[in-house]
């Protein structure tokens, strides 16, 4: 039995993350999901050090082999976790950027622009296709290679738009909210995490170890999640408007 | 496009992965090869897993996790009563299934 190389062992750890990242898309609990990962990483080694390729485990579409998985774990009644996940988290950081806008700029209205909405969607979709591009493993071996082929989509996406002659009003303001609102929305998505993390919790019984602190952990891993994507949003407005005033002025 | 006997192992694989396990506790690589030992090659090995998850759902089976010396803890399966039950009845229903298939296909021979 030889032992993997480097690369392979990388091509592993990418595939079983992207698998982690898809079944935390799908609401999976999070202990369930450590064991899922745990037998995957230890399959795929002995099957390569046994000289099988991925494909002879996963089959053909390592995507579809984790939405088998994750369907059989999930009782039929918490169907909608994506969906659900999505919705905290979007509500939580327009939220937050509005709650942060207000106070830093003693504004007593947010307003919320068609170039937040997209910065919004833009960086979250490059976010989720680099977390489920660890699925290409099989076929594109190296972690830089996968990752500058879904950058290289998203370019192509943006000159395609851009080429098609898209003219639009980055400030047009979609939603203006005041200060009760902002508090309104905040308790909104404090309500719709605590539903996601029981909804979670009701998956632990298939789990053999339960996790310690695992609510505690939730809420952190999410408080800095939404922190770092609020970070980012503000700083990325500024950087990508800048591309985008230079940009225009190039082209 | 899936073979014959991919299709018959589909419709087949949670009855002989129970069987597998009822003859002692074990690990997913460790029922594949058992599986291949037999002379059941999976298309793709993974299936398995899914499988199990249902198995498990269905009280049929339990997952522990055993500590290893050379790795992190490994996670073995076991049969609950339920499932010992439950394989009872599935035996029951092939050992009725395949001799009238049997029957029908030398039928078919004799007849040609």
């Amino acid at each position: 039995m030889h032992k993997a190389d480097q690369q392979t062992q990388q091509q592993i750890s990418d595939l079983v993350e992207a698998c982690a990242g898809y079944w935390e898309l799908r609401g999976i609990a999070r202990a369930s999901s450590h064991e899922m990962q745990l037998e995957l990483e230890q399959h795929l080694q002995q099957a390569v050090c046994d000289g099988k390729s991925f494909e002879a485990v996963l089959g053909p579409n390592p995507l579809a082999f984790a939405e088998a998985w994750a369907r059989e774990m999930r009782p039929q009644v918490f169907r909608g976790g994506v969906a659900l996940r999505g919705l905290v988290y979007v509500l939580s950081i327009v939220s937050t950027t509005a709650l942060l806008s207000q106070l830093l700029g003693h504004s007593p209205a947010f307003t919320f622009t068609l170039f937040a909405a997209y910065l919004l969607t833009g960086s979250g979709l490059l976010a989720l296709l680099l977390q489920l591009g660890g699925f290409l493993a099989p076929r594109v071996r190296t972690r830089a290679g996968r990752e500058a082929l879904v950058l290289a989509c998203v370019v192509l996406a943006v000159l395609v738009l851009r080429l098609a002659g898209l003219q639009v009003n980055w400030n047009m303001a979609l939603l203006s909210w005041s200060w009760p609102m902002t508090i309104v929305l905040l308790t909104l998505a404090a309500f719709l995490f605590a539903l996601d993390c029981w909804r979670s919790s009701q998956g632990e019984h298939t789990s053999t170890a339960s996790a310690s602190w695992p609510a505690l952990r939730s809420v952190v891993t999410f408080v800095a999640n939404v922190g770092v994507y609020d970070i980012m949003l503000f700083f990325g407005s500024v950087v990508v408007l800048d591309f985008c005033r230079l940009a225009l002025r190039l082209v | 496009m899936e073979t014959r006997s991919t299709q018959l192992l589909k419709g087949t694989l949670d009855m002989c992965l129970l069987a597998t396990i009822a003859q002692r506790p074990c690990y997913g690589y460790e029922m594949v090869q058992q599986l291949a030992q037999q002379g059941l090659d999976l298309v793709s090995e993974g299936s398995i897993y899914p499988l199990l998850s249902r198995l498990q759902q269905h009280g049929y089976i339990e997952g522990y996790l055993v500590a290893s010396r050379d790795g992190p803890k490994r996670k073995y399966y076991r049969l609950l009563p339920a499932g010992a039950k439950q394989l009872e009845k599935w035996q029951a229903e092939w050992e009725t299934f395949v001799p009238a298939v049997e029957r029908i296909l030398k039928g078919a021979r004799s007849d040609a």
